[in-house]
């Protein structure tokens, strides 16, 4: 374990390691409404129960609160990204969750947020987000080309919900994270709310679970043949000693992970540095022991983020 | 890209068809070349040397080719037709036909057009800057469908029968329209800031009507269209910010009447009446 640790900034320690991540199928969804609280009444509502492909079908966030002067319609709106496994399964939560959670929200409209034209990352199939949700008009739905951009008007209780066509999908990257080791839950908390709050200020990513923090990470299998994933017990505090896989000392009292989904490697690594950056400035005052990562010994994903890279900008020294 | 100009030598007493005189095409000949295109004249032909003066100015700074036409070509039909791509600029008026299914590029007329001008036009923009005749963006006799996509400004009044059968694109008129304007609208969008003759809307499916002045009456298969389409107005309005006006005045704050019609058939369609 001790070779793992290789740099300190604030004394607290950067494991020489790395996340690995997958690809993914992503989108993002402009939110558009009356006002900037049902905008958000109808975000919330969308990116809920998607915090892990592996039980919600697509991990989904909030990216940011967007100006009327930002919004297709001229409203105050919300962006959100979802991803998936693929641009087939993107599509089946694109629909269900549009059409459950923003047709039936009052005043919304929704927009394909992503440009084709400045996308960085790789452009997928679109997805159906109006051409699906119009057959709820019953027949009396109206399309609307308006420049090269198709929308359905779909007559609702409160007027019209109006819906592009599809949705631009791209291949992203998801599964980035940052395990976050602290003397006790106070700190690991701390810690992990002040990286989640500098990670979201960044365009492109987001970090799907519950507050942007995740307590359970998993590992992939289980004693139990049905169990897919299971408890990461090597960062588990209450199995130091038990587990033959610890990683952890006796001195840390609390594991935190964050995990981010970003439209390309470099906005999950942008989130990764900033998350570090912000964890570490904490240092080990502030009860943040060391900065790790979960991996699956790099066989599975292609893309790798070296903490100890992403930390090389930051004023930190060797061990 | 090159620009070809043709400077009208001599009207000929016939009418002329021009839809051989394509940009992308004359790029690629030589002006004595292009003066032995032979044009066809209903039952005689002439040579485009005999009609025109014609010079080529090389690069223009753009990456498409371009077509100028100076002096008065009323006579000159089938112009732009199945144009895909470049410009073609006539600094005086056109003939019928003008822009005839065409794709792409941008068809500029600085004055009047004769009839059948956009004629089941799919893509690019034309814009004329006088008067255009009967049946502008719609079908030929016959057919199923009139325009299908691309944007038609028109500075001037149209003929009668404005958007028979359109399907898709836009449609701006600054002037007055004929009888019948959006007779049998399948879908698109088809704006008028002056006034209307009887029977505009007659058959109209979908699509939409947007009126910058109160008509007179409405027809009386029109019913109130209600309210709630705060969305769609918005993005219509953003939509035609960059057009002619009155067009691109128009306010999201500011909601029009809508109307739905015609009940006689479909009725999915919508006068949006601003004044």
């Amino acid at each position: 374990m001790s070779e793992k640790r290789t740099m300190q900034i604030n004394d607290t320690l950067i494991d020489d390691t790395f996340a690995e991540a997958f690809p993914m199928k992503a989108t993002r969804l402009v939110i558009t409404a009356h006002t900037p609280v049902w905008a958000n009444h109808a975000a919330q509502s969308l990116t809920g129960f998607a915090t892990s492909v592996i039980g919600c079908g697509c991990e989904a966030g909030i990216e940011r609160e967007l100006g009327p002067h930002e919004t297709p319609d001229g409203r105050p709106g919300v962006a959100v990204l979802l991803f998936a496994v693929s641009t087939k399964e993107l599509a089946k939560q694109v629909e269900r969750r549009v059409g459950q959670c923003v047709l039936t929200c009052p005043t919304t409209a929704v927009f394909s947020g992503i440009d084709p034209a400045t996308s960085r990352a790789p452009l997928s199939d679109n997805a159906p987000l109006g051409s699906s949700l119009r057959f709820f008009g019953d027949g009396w739905q109206i399309s609307k080309m308006l420049g090269e951009t198709r929308y359905w008007r779909v007559p609702v209780m409160d007027g019209e919900f109006v819906a592009e066509e599809s949705t631009v999908t791209v291949k992203a990257v998801g599964g980035g994270n940052l395990l976050l080791l602290a003397t006790d839950t106070d700190a690991a908390l701390r810690v992990a709310e002040s990286a989640v709050h500098a990670m979201r200020r960044l365009p492109n990513v987001i970090m799907p679970f519950p507050g942007g923090v995740v307590r359970s990470g998993s590992k992939v299998g289980s004693k139990y043949a049905a169990a897919p994933a299971s408890t990461n017990d090597a960062f588990c505090p209450t199995l130091i000693g038990l587990s033959p896989k610890s990683e952890l000392d006796a001195e840390v009292g609390c594991v935190l992970e964050i995990v981010i989904d970003g439209l390309t490697d470099s906005d999950v690594g942008a989130a990764m540095t900033a998350g570090i950056t912000a964890a570490a400035g904490l240092g080990r005052a502030g009860g943040v022991l060391r900065i790790s990562a979960g991996n699956y010994g790099g066989k599975l994903g292609p893309y790798h983020f070296h903490l100890r890279e992403l930390a090389a900008g930051l004023d930190g020294r060797r061990a | 890209m090159s620009t070809t100009t043709l400077r009208l030598r001599s009207a000929p007493g016939f009418r002329v068809d021009a839809a051989g005189l394509l940009p992308s095409a004359l790029t690629a000949l030589s002006p004595a070349e292009i003066g032995r295109i032979v044009l066809p004249a209903g039952n005689e032909r002439c040579e485009a040397g005999e009609l025109f003066d014609i010079s080529r100015t090389e690069g223009d700074g753009t990456d498409r080719a371009a077509l100028v036409i100076e002096g008065d070509v009323a006579w000159l039909d089938r112009l732009g037709a199945h144009l895909a791509e470049g410009r073609i600029d006539v600094h005086g008026s056109s003939g019928s036909h003008t822009g005839f299914r065409m794709a792409g590029g941008e068809l500029r007329i600085d004055d009047d057009t004769g009839d059948f001008t956009g004629c089941q036009m799919s893509g690019g923009r034309l814009t004329v800057g006088g008067n255009s005749g009967d049946f502008t963006a719609g079908p030929l006799p016959g057919d199923m469908e009139g325009m299908t996509g691309g944007t038609l400004t028109i500075q001037g009044n149209t003929g009668t029968r404005l958007g028979d059968r359109m399907r898709r694109g836009v449609v701006l008129v600054c002037g007055d329209a004929g009888e019948c304007a959006a007779s049998r609208l399948v879908a698109g969008t088809i704006g008028i800031a002056g006034k209307l003759a009887p029977h505009f809307g007659y058959g109209m499916r979908r699509g939409t009507l947007l009126l910058v002045q109160a008509p007179a009456s409405l027809p009386p298969t029109f019913t109130a269209g209600g309210k709630g389409f705060d969305v769609f107005w918005s993005l219509l309005v953003r939509s035609l910010a960059a057009e002619i006006a009155p067009f691109s005045t128009l306010k999201a704050s500011s909601l029009p009447r809508r109307f739905t019609g015609d009940l006689a058939v479909d009725g999915r369609g919508e006068l949006l009446l601003v004044g």
